[in-house]
C-alpha cells in the first residue's frame, strides 16, 4: 500500500473510532458497579465487571415489557407503512389520474413543515376520535409518510413504462402488476424504507410521550425517560437502558446493511 | 386467426392532433408495414390497436369483434416493444409463460407452449437464464416469444430491430420473413425504416403527420408513388426531383433551361405549368447518346460493387444522383453526358401529387 492509501485508511480509522467511542463506552459503564463511572477520571473499563445493572433493568423495572411494546410499535409501523407506502409511491410514479403531480407537490412541498407543528392539531384529531392513549394513535404518523412515498415514487420512476404495459397486455390486472413486477423490482427500496420506518419508530421519543398517557403502554425511550427521572444519579442503570435500546436496531441494521446499501445507490441506475 | 380493420382513428396529445383519421384494413394472415419518419405517430397508432392509447375518435376492429373499448388483454393481440421490455427478475421461461401463468392456464400446457415457441426461435438453451444474462439479439427473441406463447390473433411490433447492429438487423429482418411464413399471424409492423419496410411488407402504409400517404404493395409504391414524399421516403438514395415548366413542343423545361422528352400523359397539360420531374438514381445513365444532358462529376461515393455519383449541371440544374457499377472509369470533377431515360420519370403537380402518365413502367 502507498503512502497515500495509508493516510486514508488511518483517517477513516479515527473517524470509526470518534463515532464509535462513545458506544463502546456506554457497553463498558453499563457492566460498572453503581457510582463507578461518576469517578474522576472515568474509568475506561469496568474495574469488577457485573450483571446487576441488567438484572435490575429486566427484573424491579420490568423493561422485557417496554422491549415488547416497542417491538410491537415499531413492527406494526414497518408493516403499515410498507403497506400504504408502496402502493402510493407506484401510483404517483405510474398510474394516470386526475390532479396526480398536483397532489405530489402538494405533499413534497409539505415536507418541509417540522413535523412537531402538526403534533398538536393532529393530538386533537385523534382525540376526537378517541385514538389517544392507544397504539392506533401512536401508529398514526407512520402510517403514509411523504418520505417514503417519494423515495418510493422516485425508484419507481426508472421502470419502464414499457415493461407495465406488457404485463398489462399479457393480462395482469393493476394489482397482479404491482405484486407480480414492481414489487420484485423495488426489493432493495422496500428494505430501505423498511429500516427507516423501523429505526424511526423505534428511537421516535415525541409522539409516543404525547399520546401514550398509561405506563403500560409506554415505549422503550418513554420508558427510559421516566426511569432516568427517578434514578438520575444512576449513569450505570441508564447505560445499561441505553443499551437494550440501541442493540436490537444496531444488530438490524448491520444485518441488513448490504441491502440497505444497495437500495439507496441501485435507483439512480437504470436496470 | 383474423383481419384487423383501423376506422378513421383519431388521436389527441391536449391540443396536438398525432392521428387525423387514420383507416387501415389488414387482411387475415397479412404482414402490414406502416412506415413513416420519426414523430409521424406510427406507435401512437399501434398503441391504439393494443389498447394501450385510448382513441379520440375511430373504431378499431379484429375479426369480427369491435375492441375498441376493450382492455388489452381482451382484444387478442401481442405485441412486441422496441426496448423488449422483459421482466427483468424472471427467467426467460417465467417471461414467457407470464401471460398465460395469469390466465391461469393448465402447468403442462403452460410447458409445451414455452417449449414450442422457444423450438421456433431456437432458444431452448437460454430457458433458464434471466434477460441481464442476454444478447441483444436473444432479448429480442425472447420478447417475440413472449408474444409466441400468447397464440395471438394479431402481432403488434413497434421498431423491434432499431436496437440492434446492422449486421444483427439484417439477420433478424430475415428471421421475421421466415416466422410470418411459418405462422401465418397477422402482423402489424411498424417501423421508420423503409428498406424494412420493402423487405418485410405484403403491404405498405406510408404515414406522414398523422395522415397515410398511401397504402400498396412494396413494389407498387416504388413504382407508382402517390406523390413526392412517398417517391423520396421509399428507396436508396433518394429519388432526384428536378423543378421544371412545360414548354410549347411538350417537352419539360429543366431549370437550367435544357429540355426533357416526357412520358405520355393521361391529360395534357398547357404550356407554362411548374411540375417536377422524378428519377430514381438507378435509372440515371450515364454515356453518349443523342438525348444526352451534360453534367459535371460532383462527387463519387464508391460502395465496393455499386458507386452513386452526385452530379451538378454546368447550367446551374441539379445536384441529381446516379447509382452505377462501379467499373473506376469515372473521375471526380470530368464531365459526363447523362440520360434521363423517359419511361422511368415520374411527374408531380405543384401540389407534390403524382401526375398520371400513360404506358406501363419497365
Ligand atoms: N403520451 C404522449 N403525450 C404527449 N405527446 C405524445 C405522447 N406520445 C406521443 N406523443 C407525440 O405524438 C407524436 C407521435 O408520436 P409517436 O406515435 O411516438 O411517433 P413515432 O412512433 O411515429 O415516432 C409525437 O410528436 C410525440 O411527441
Ligand atoms: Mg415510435
Amino acid at each position: 500500500m502507498s503512502l497515500r492509501r495509508w493516510t486514508v485508511t488511518l483517517l477513516a480509522a479515527l473517524v470509526a473510532l470518534f463515532t464509535i467511542a462513545p458506544l463502546l463506552w456506554m457497553l463498558s459503564v453499563s457492566f460498572m458497579a453503581r457510582g463507578e463511572a461518576a469517578q474522576f477520571p472515568p474509568p475506561l473499563l469496568p474495574g469488577d465487571p457485573t450483571l446487576d445493572n441488567y438484572r435490575a433493568l429486566f427484573g424491579s423495572f420490568g423493561i422485557g415489557h417496554f422491549l415488547i411494546n416497542s417491538l410491537l410499535v415499531s413492527t406494526l409501523a414497518t408493516l403499515l407503512a410498507l403497506f400504504f407506502t408502496i402502493p402510493a409511491g407506484y401510483a404517483f410514479a405510474k398510474l394516470r389520474f386526475r390532479g396526480r403531480d398536483a397532489t405530489f407537490r402538494l405533499l413534497v412541498a409539505a415536507l418541509v413543515v417540522p413535523g412537531q407543528i402538526g403534533m398538536l392539531p393532529l393530538f386533537l384529531e385523534l382525540k376526537a376520535m378517541g385514538l389517544v392513549n392507544s397504539y392506533a394513535g401512536a401508529l398514526v404518523p407512520w402510517l403514509a409518510g411523504i418520505f417514503g412515498i417519494f423515495l418510493v415514487r422516485q425508484y419507481c420512476l426508472t421502470i419502464p413504462d414499457e415493461m407495465l404495459e406488457a404485463a398489462r397486455i399479457d393480462g395482469a390486472s393493476e394489482a397482479q402488476i404491482l405484486r407480480r413486477i414492481v414489487l420484485p423490482l423495488l426489493s432493495p427500496i422496500i428494505v430501505t424504507l423498511a429500516l427507516f420506518v423501523f429505526l424511526g419508530s423505534w428511537n421516535d421519543f415525541m409522539w409516543p410521550l404525547i399520546i401514550l398517557a398509561d405506563q403500560d403502554l409506554y415505549t422503550l425511550p418513554v420508558a427510559l425517560a421516566a426511569m432516568s427521572r427517578e434514578h438520575v444519579q444512576d449513569n450505570e442503570l441508564m447505560m445499561a437502558g441505553a443499551v437494550v435500546t440501541t442493540l436490537p436496531v444496531l444488530v438490524l441494521f448491520l444485518a441488513l446493511q448490504r441491502f440497505y446499501l444497495s437500495g439507496l445507490t441501485t435507483g439512480s441506475v437504470k436496470g | 386467426m383474423a383481419g384487423l380493420t383501423i376506422e378513421t382513428a383519431r388521436k389527441c396529445f391536449g391540443s396536438i392532433e398525432v392521428l387525423k383519421g387514420v383507416s387501415i384494413a389488414v387482411a387475415d394472415g397479412e404482414f402490414t408495414v406502416i412506415v413513416g419518419p420519426s414523430g409521424c405517430g406510427k406507435s401512437t397508432l399501434l398503441r391504439a390497436v393494443a389498447g394501450l392509447e385510448e382513441l379520440d375518435g375511430g373504431r378499431i376492429i379484429i375479426g369480427d369483434r369491435d375492441v375498441t373499448r376493450l382492455a388489452p388483454s381482451e382484444r387478442g393481440i401481442a405485441m412486441v416493444f422496441q426496448s423488449y421490455a422483459l421482466y427483468p427478475h424472471l427467467s426467460v421461461r417465467e417471461n414467457m409463460a407470464f401471460g398465460l401463468r395469469i390466465a391461469k392456464v393448465d402447468k403442462a400446457e403452460i410447458a409445451q407452449q414455452v417449449q414450442r415457441a422457444a423450438q421456433i426461435l431456437n432458444i431452448e438453451a437460454l430457458l433458464d437464464r434471466k434477460p441481464a444474462a442476454l444478447s441483444g439479439g436473444q432479448r429480442q427473441r425472447v420478447a417475440i416469444g413472449r408474444a409466441i406463447v400468447r397464440q395471438p390473433q394479431i402481432f403488434l411490433f413497434d421498431e423491434p430491430l432499431s436496437n440492434l447492429d446492422a449486421d444483427l438487423r439484417v439477420r433478424m429482418r430475415y428471421e421475421f420473413a421466415r416466422l410470418h411464413r411459418q405462422l401465418g399471424t397477422t402482423t402489424l409492423y411498424v417501423t421508420h425504416d423503409q428498406v424494412e419496410a420493402m423487405t418485410l411488407a405484403d403491404r405498405i402504409v406510408v404515414l406522414r403527420d398523422g395522415r397515410i400517404e398511401q397504402i400498396g404493395s412494396p413494389r407498387m409504391l416504388y413504382e407508382r408513388p402517390a406523390n413526392i414524399f412517398v417517391a423520396q421516403f421509399l428507396g436508396t438514395p433518394r429519388m432526384n426531383i428536378l423543378p421544371a415548366t412545360m414548354a410549347d413542343d411538350g417537352r419539360a423545361a429543366l431549370a437550367d433551361g435544357r429540355r426533357l422528352a416526357l412520358p405520355a400523359l393521361a391529360a395534357p397539360l398547357a404550356a407554362g405549368t411548374s411540375l417536377s420531374v422524378g428519377i430514381r438514381p438507378e435509372h440515371v445513365r450515364i454515356g453518349d447518346a443523342p438525348d444526352a444532358l451534360a453534367f459535371t462529376i460532383d462527387f463519387i461515393e464508391r460502395l465496393g460493387g455499386l458507386a452513386t455519383v452526385h452530379l451538378q449541371s454546368a447550367a446551374g440544374g441539379g445536384p441529381i444522383a446516379c447509382q452505377l457499377r462501379d467499373d473506376g472509369s469515372l473521375r471526380e470533377g470530368s464531365s459526363a453526358p447523362v440520360r434521363l431515360p423517359t419511361e422511368h420519370l415520374h411527374l408531380f403537380d405543384p401540389s407534390g401529387a403524382a401526375i398520371e402518365t400513360r404506358g406501363e413502367r419497365p
